[in-house]
């Protein structure tokens, strides 16, 4: 069997537990595994160093990206994703406090499949999760394979 | 041979005699004809000459034996009649020589004027002889004698005889006088030898004047001139401005060349700047070098230009040089000034990230860790406690609000200004409805008026419009149908924009206040707002080259009238 995993790379740890609230509120059920910096997410998705031995069967349905990220920042971890022919389909929604229209260009030119703000208002913020949860593991038919 | 012949070849002879003593003044010759005329007849004697076209006769010399016919004589001198009216061409027009040795007056009344006719009865004329002048055939004038002397035999053919023969030396007289005075008027065309000395001192003294001229002009340059002579580059002058850049008199420069002022290599550079320009015959352009002057190194811009002779050879080297010292080191100046300002605009730039990052993510945990206390532990909290939790949650958005104003700030004043044909009618009409949208129940009345055609930067323009009309939207919530208009006016040659609304207004008071960042005319539980928006309107209007103003009165409304400057160049 395979899990639909979304991959939350996430270095604030508050950010982390409303981001995982947020879903939860959204009934979003799928697994939710957590990475705190780039070095790491790339490693879990190349099932390399610390994540060398992580099950197969996780198949990531999508990332949630943050962009200012220990080690390696989150558009170098994107555009790491997109040079491997592995991860370059794997949809990646970039949510960032940026709105920096270089972080909005850079991050879609390099493949980014949303863009997405975190509101301060967590009323905004669970209606926004809601949004991209019911898109990217509800409505939108995963690349076959 | 009579006596009377032989005096008669004696006057003619005379007469001959006198005309070539006279044959280099014209005026004398005439006057001589005529004497000798009356002399060698013992009649009055007048001479008249043709006009170039032959069809007038002016009498140019008169000699009268009588006083009595002195006057009538002297006073036809100089009036030119038509050969018609002459005796002559009254009696004999086609020979032109007329012969009457007495005048029967009755017979001749019906052939003259009545003039001439009363004039020779007047001047009781007894007989009169004409002989027209010829040069080579062609008739130059016509000689008269006038017998009115009764004790005087009457004229005879002799008389006529000694006329034409005086007629011809005439003639050939007048014709050589008048060649001669051509010749003499060609000749003055020509310079006399005392003329070209005079023009030559004139031409010398204008020289001079012309170089004190060029000297004054040189003097008064408020830069280096100087002129080598193209052999051996030696200074042949020397301005005022070049004398006080090198700190050396000009008394101490002229007849030296460079090596005897500057260090070798700076010479060297020169010299071969100066050869490079003779031999090339162009202007060579030197945009900076340095000088070692009295008064330390000084930086020049120098053009250096060769003067060509007549032949087209380099005569001279004419150098212009500006002191661009001072402006080097401002230029040096402004630009540690711009690399500083570079720095600070990209640290701000970094700050204005780490705003938005940094500062955003502990409002959402103090919102979203509210949000949980309620979710989790409401019941418990109480009414109060959830209040105060809700108030939290309010605090913290605002804050993200006025961070969000703040950067839009800033994002004003670093962008570069991308100017372009923009419609501010149609910006007003898209702010409107996207504030309608959020608000569907608010009932507002738009208008525009004028050419609202203008050219900026729209995205900057488009945040403009969200404060501007978004304040007049927002002061207006009180009113059941609340107004709001775009104007455009035309005011000495500027596009002045306005947008007025009939909302609660603002007092005159307090108008300095408006346009500063968190100045707020109203408490924030009446009118919601973080005190940027006006302060970005300026900064966006300031980008432009423009001005902002408002107008307002309490409870009538407020207006916001900007200009954009002239941003079609920008």
């Amino acid at each position: 069997m395979t899990d639909r995993v979304i991959l939350l790379v996430e270095d604030n740890r508050d950010d982390e537990e409303l981001t995982l609230r947020a879903l939860a509120k959204s009934k979003i059920t799928n697994p939710v595994v957590v990475v705190r910096d780039g070095v790491e997410a790339l490693d879990w998705m190349f099932r390399r160093g610390a994540h060398a031995t992580r099950p197969d069967h996780q198949i990531p349905q999508v990332v949630l990206l943050d962009l200012k990220l220990p080690k390696v920042d989150g558009l170098e971890v994107l555009r790491e994703l997109r040079a491997n022919d592995a991860t370059k389909l794997t949809p990646v929604v970039i949510l960032t406090s940026s709105v920096e229209e270089q972080d909005l260009i850079r991050g879609y030119g390099l493949g980014a499949n949303s863009y997405i703000r975190k509101p301060v208002d967590f009323t905004q913020f669970v209606e926004a999760v809601r949004q991209l949860g019911l898109y990217w593991l509800v409505l939108n038919q995963p690349i076959p394979g | 041979m009579t006596d009377r012949l032989r005096q008669a070849l004696a006057e003619v002879s005379a007469a001959a005699n006198a005309f070539s003593e006279q044959a280099t003044d014209y005026e004398a010759l005439l006057q001589a004809i005529t004497d000798s005329c009356a002399r060698a007849l013992d009649a009055s004697c007048s001479v008249g000459l043709y006009s170039d076209d032959n069809s007038t006769i002016t009498p140019v010399a008169v000699t009268a034996v009588r006083p009595t016919m002195e006057g009538a004589l002297e006073g036809m001198l100089r009036h030119p009649r038509r050969y018609e009216q002459t005796l002559v061409g009254q009696l004999a027009p086609e020979t032109g020589n007329l012969f009457v040795p007495e005048i029967a007056l009755s017979d001749l009344r019906d052939r003259l004027t009545p003039e001439a006719y009363n004039a020779l009865g007047h001047f009781g004329v007894r007989g009169f002889i004409s002989v027209t002048m010829r040069v080579r055939g062609e008739p130059i004038g016509v000689l008269t004698v006038i017998q009115h002397d009764t004790a005087r035999p009457p004229l005879d053919d002799l008389d006529r005889e000694i006329a034409t023969h005086l007629a011809n030396l005439a003639g050939f007289a007048i014709a050589n006088a008048r060649l001669f005075r051509r010749m003499q008027e060609e000749a003055a065309g020509r310079m006399s030898a005392e003329q070209v000395a005079e023009r030559t001192r004139a031409s010398e003294q204008r020289a001079i004047q012309a170089n004190a001229f060029i000297d004054a002009v040189l003097e008064n340059i408020p830069a280096m001139v100087f002129v080598k002579d193209a052999d051996r580059l030696q200074f042949v002058r020397f301005n005022r401005a070049g004398e006080q850049l090198l700190g050396i008199p000009r008394g101490e420069l002229i007849g030296k060349s460079d090596f005897d002022f500057f260090p070798k290599d700076e010479a060297e550079f020169f010299v071969a700047k100066d050869r490079e320009t003779l031999r090339n015959q162009t202007m060579v352009d030197i945009p900076e070098e340095p000088i070692q002057t009295a008064n330390g190194t000084r930086w020049l811009h120098t053009r250096k230009v060769p003067i060509l002779d007549e032949q087209g050879e380099s005569r001279y080297l004419l150098g212009i040089s500006h002191d661009i010292t001072e402006r080097k080191r401002d230029m040096a100046a402004l630009e540690r000034a711009r690399d500083a300002a570079e720095t600070a605009s990209g640290e701000l730039e970094s700050f204005s990230y780490s705003v938005a990052h940094d500062l955003r993510a502990p409002l959402r945990a103090i919102d979203g860790f509210s949000q949980a206390l309620l979710d989790e532990l409401g019941s418990e909290l109480g009414e109060v406690g959830r209040g105060y939790a809700r108030r939290v949650r309010s605090s913290a958005q605002r804050m993200a609000t006025l961070i969000d104003d703040l950067l839009k700030l800033s994002r004003v004043t670093r962008s570069p200004l991308a100017s372009q044909r923009v419609d501010l009618g149609e910006l007003f009409r898209t702010t409107v409805a996207a504030l309608q949208r959020d608000e569907p129940d608010r009932r507002v009345e738009i208008a525009t008026s004028g050419d609202l055609v203008t050219h900026g930067d729209p995205r900057l323009l488009a945040i403009m419009f969200d404060n501007l009309v978004g304040n007049a939207w927002k002061f207006t919530s009180r009113r059941p149908i609340a107004h709001i208009a775009l104007r455009a006016e035309a005011n000495e040659g500027e596009q002045v924009f306005s947008i007025s609304d009939d909302g609660v207004g603002f007092d005159m008071k307090y108008v300095q206040k408006l346009f500063g960042v968190f100045n707020r005319l109203h408490a924030d539980s009446d009118f919601p707002g973080t005190g940027v928006g006006l302060a970005t309107v300026q900064r966006v209007v300031a980008r432009h080259g423009g001005r902002a103003w408002a107008h307002g009165e309490v409870d009538r409304g407020a207006t916001f009238s900007f200009t954009l400057g002239d941003t079609r160049k920008a």
